[in-house]
């Protein structure tokens, strides 16, 4: 009954051949994230919630240029800018954006803003843990996206002399 | 006038009259020649090379601004020459500019940007340090940023040419020339930035829209100014329901690009912190907020129950209202509050200029008049300091067309410096001084005459019969105050006169009158101040006023109603010399209303909204077309934000003019009568407190 013995051996076949890919997966490293159990990895250049840098004097680079706002599709960037004074010095440029928003229920994370940027102020961070019950909460203020300031920063000799008159 | 020149631009067919610029030719065939230092209007200067065309047979390139047309001249103006030529210009011009686009105010409306986005000298050869000079505030308008400047000197030019006042010069030579204030280190001017606007990069800007936001970030609301009578076109930019500048760079509008510092600045009284924005109402002899219903049924009560028993209204207009405000409030007040005493602050006698010019046509100058006509005289006004666009008009006339002008006044004005012959008279002189010029004026071939308050009265008359006996074409223009001066006539904000100039027949009562009458019992007040300069005897009179701030006037009302600015809100204002325009809503102030609306409320609140019709600009200003004399304008010209003339009334006025209430309260540059103390620029401007 020679059907009956090729039948056995090619079921045989079959399931060491299955069996072959199971072993060499469980061999393998794993790429399944076990997440939220464990936090998850991010590539260099995954485009995430804002984040809005600061100089190495830990002034802010934002000079509220506009230029994002102009940039994005979704016009979810909203600013104010002000100018910087002898007393009050926000960021290295003559303004500052005493406000900027980002609308979190509009953005589409397309990274134009950070591509319009001049002063790379504008970056992508890798948050991406924005989700809620209410859209009022996803409007990001400027104190939520910027960075903290560095360890030790001091504003630079020049902005702390008080302004000569001309 | 001399045959045309031929000549082809681009391929193209031109003919342009003899003298003609290339660079004005190209324009006659929709070919824009790139310019910095050449500006239409002003003299010529050829300093930027921006300009550069090549021109058949000639060995080099030339600058298309001072090159005049010639037979059979051949221009190419976008060829790869001429293309790499302005590229290195403007490398030439970046070579010590800074890199401050995302900071500078003109970023995005930049002359300078646009040219180097289209011929691309982005990068440069140049690796030194860059010269820099900080950043100088002249006055609270004027700020100069030197390294962004590109020595065009067409701010030097506006200032001298433009405004006659020349308060900017050039210091240095070559590369390091700089733009300087006339008083070392500050400037003492008309503080009209005109300067500003016309930079063409961010060199100067001012001290009202520095750093606060962009051109694309604003809504452009092209509305007409508030302040005086000149009727300016502004062009207000608008974010988040507030103004954030004033400009008229699209040159709409009869100003084309000119303002003074009213127009350009003088906006910010409509966010002063003391704005009302809500109604008060006197409780226990102190005014407090109410709602709006509870004041308006207020109102709305206290005039029924006066209207009942025949008491005594009198009403109180203003002169910065719309036409349709004004038209509706005096057919509220005479037909359903049946009194004739209605008035407003009277500042030039047009009534008695419009019967004197009666049965004639063509003799009412339009402000276009001002710049065209080949002679002005100009009669007891300070035109620069009061009547701003007029001045202008006038000297842009006498640039361009070598106008005549005559000035008799009392004491030395601006327009002394381009006149043909001045006349200084004593108070009350004016007449006899314009007689003193008779023999001038008959050798000109047209004339228009521009009269101040002093000429009132029989006077008009005097000096119409004067222009004609010159035995050649005047028109005239009777000078008033504020934005609406000339509808509140127009409108019958008169006791002796309905809209239209048709006598009423019935005596009513001037504001004068009003103040001394002491059996008043109700005070309507709409946009006017008349108690900041009087009392009122009537003790116990019900006083109702509608206004934006608390006025000397708003002080001692019962009920005072929260009004908005002709910034916010739509209608037409009638200019000085007629012309009509409208009104465009720009921002809004939570809690104030129109006083069209306001007054059509207290019209239903009363149950008498039938017998005044729809508060709805647009159809009333229908029935003012229909019914007010003058008025038919053609719809179209306002609609599109153009200027209609009104027509004279042709008829005979067969009222007097009352001369002895006429008087022009003599608002400076930096000054706009209640609504001025409100501005805060207006108030910052050392020109303005020394006055
Ligand atoms: S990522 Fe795109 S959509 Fe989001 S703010 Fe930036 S430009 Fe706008
Ligand atoms: S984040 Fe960058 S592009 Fe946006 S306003 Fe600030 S400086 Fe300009
Ligand atoms: S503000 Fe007007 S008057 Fe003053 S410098 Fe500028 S152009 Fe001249
Ligand atoms: S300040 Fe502006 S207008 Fe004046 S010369 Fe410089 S660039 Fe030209
Ligand atoms: S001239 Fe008169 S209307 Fe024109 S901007 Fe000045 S105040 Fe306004
Ligand atoms: S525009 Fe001709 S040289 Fe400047």
């Amino acid at each position: 009954m020679p059907n009956k013995i090729e039948e056995i051996l090619e079921t045989a076949a079959a399931i060491a051949k299955g069996m072959s890919v199971t072993f060499k997966e469980m061999m393998s490293p794993t790429v399944t994230e076990n997440y939220p159990d464990e936090p998850p990895k991010f590539e260099e250049r995954f485009r995430g919630v804002h984040v809005l840098q600061r100089d190495e004097s830990g002034l802010e680079k934002c000079v509220a240029c506009f230029l994002c706002a102009a940039a994005c599709p979704a016009q979810c960037i909203y600013i104010e800018a002000a100018e910087n004074t002898g007393a009050v010095r926000i960021s290295g440029g003559e303004r500052y954006a005493q406000a900027y928003n980002i609308d979190y229920s509009r953005c589409i994370f397309c990274g134009y803003c950070v591509e319009a940027c001049p002063t790379d102020a504008i970056t992508h961070g890798h948050g991406f843990e924005i989700a809620s019950f209410n859209t009022s909460t996803l409007v990001y203020r400027k104190e939520r996206l910027l960075a903290p300031a560095p360890p030790g920063a001091r504003p630079p000799e020049i902005f702390t002399e008080a302004p000569s008159a001309h | 006038m001399a045959a045309p020149v031929k000549l082809t631009i681009d391929g193209k067919a031109v003919e342009a009259a003899p003298g003609t610029l290339v660079i004005d030719a190209a324009k006659l065939v929709g070919i824009n020649i790139p310019s910095f230092c050449y500006y239409e209007g002003l003299t010529l200067q050829a300093a930027c090379r921006m300009c550069l065309v090549e021109v058949e047979k000639a060995p080099k390139l030339l600058a298309a601004c001072t090159l005049p047309v010639a037979e059979g001249m051949v221009v190419r103006t976008e060829t790869p020459v001429v293309a790499e030529a302005r590229k290195y210009t403007l490398e030439f011009l970046l070579t010590n500019h800074p890199l401050d686009c995302p900071v500078c105010d003109k970023g995005g409306e930049c002359e300078l940007q646009d040219m180097v986005f289209r011929y691309g000298a982005g990068e440069s050869r140049y690796s030194e340090n860059k010269l820099h000079v900080d950043e100088k505030q002249w006055s609270p308008v004027v700020f100069y940023d030197g390294p962004r400047c590109i020595l065009c000197f067409r701010c030097v030019r506006i200032c001298s040419e433009g405004m006659g006042v020349g308060a900017l010069g050039i210091v240095n030579r070559g590369a390091v020339s700089e733009i300087a204030p006339n008083h070392g280190d500050h400037l003492e001017c008309d503080e009209c930035g005109m300067c500003i606007d016309i930079c063409p990069v961010g060199a100067l800007t001012s001290g009202t829209y520095r750093y606060k936001t962009r051109p694309w970030e604003m809504d452009h609301v092209g509305t007409i100014c508030t302040h005086c009578s000149n009727g300016c076109k502004t062009t207000l930019g608008v974010r988040n329901g507030q103004i954030i500048r004033g400009n008229n760079r699209d040159r709409s509008g009869i100003n084309g690009e000119f303002l003074c510092i009213k127009g350009r600045y003088g906006f910010d009284f409509t966010d002063h912190p003391e704005r009302l924005q809500s109604p008060l109402m006197r409780v226990n002899g102190k005014l407090e907020a109410a709602s709006w219903s509870v004041a308006l049924a207020a109102v709305a009560k206290k005039f029924s129950e006066v209207r009942a028993r025949h008491g005594s209204f009198g009403v109180i207009g203003s002169t910065h209202t719309t036409n349709e405000e004004n038209y509706y409030l005096q057919k509220f007040a005479r037909s359903v509050l049946g009194t004739n005493h209605i008035d407003h602050h009277r500042s030039g006698d047009v009534v008695t200029l419009l019967d004197a010019l009666s049965g004639t046509a063509g003799s009412l100058s339009t402000t276009a008049d001002l710049y065209e006509r080949k002679a002005v005289l100009v009669v007891g006004a300070d035109l620069s300091s009061q009547q701003p666009f007029l001045a202008f008009q006038i000297r842009a006339n006498y640039r361009h067309h070598q106008a005549r002008v005559y000035v008799v006044t009392e004491n030395e004005v601006r327009e002394d410096g381009i006149a043909a012959a001045t006349v200084r008279v004593d108070k009350g002189g004016e007449l006899a001084g314009v007689h003193s010029l008779a023999e001038k004026l008959k050798t000109e071939s047209e004339l228009v005459i521009v009269f101040g308050d002093s000429i009132k009265g029989e006077a008009v008359r005097e000096l119409v019969a004067f222009g004609n006996s010159l035995g050649i074409p005047v028109k005239y223009v009777a000078l008033v105050d504020y934005s609406n001066s000339r509808g509140a006539l127009d409108m019958g904000l008169v006791p002796e006169l309905l809209p239209g100039y048709q006598p009423s027949n019935q005596p009513g009562m001037t504001v004068g009158e009003m103040l001394e009458s002491e059996s008043l019992e109700v005070l309507w007040v709409v946009g006017a101040n008349p108690l900041e300069s009087a009392a009122m005897k009537a003790k116990d009179a019900f006083v109702v006023v509608q206004e934006m701030f608390l006025t000397e006037t708003a002080q001692r009302a019962d009920i005072v109603l929260p009004a908005a600015s002709a910034y916010e809100k739509t209608g037409t204002v009638t200019n000085v010399t007629g012309e009509v325009q409208r009104l465009k809503t720009g921002p809004s102030t939570m809690g104030a209303k129109p006083d069209l609306e306001i007054i059509g409320l207290i019209a239903r609140d009363m149950g008498l909204a039938a017998a005044v019709g729809p508060w709805i600009a647009d159809k009333v200003f229908e029935e003012i077309r229909a019914t007010v004399k003058g008025y038919s304008v053609p719809m179209a010209i306002i609609s599109a934000g153009g200027a209609a003339h009104t027509m004279p009334v042709n008829g005979r006025i067969p009222v007097e003019s009352r001369p002895d209430l006429i008087h022009s309260s003599r608002d400076n540059l930096f000054t706009s009568g209640t609504l001025g103390r409100y501005s805060k620029m207006l108030g910052s401007v050392m020109e303005g407190r020394q006055a």
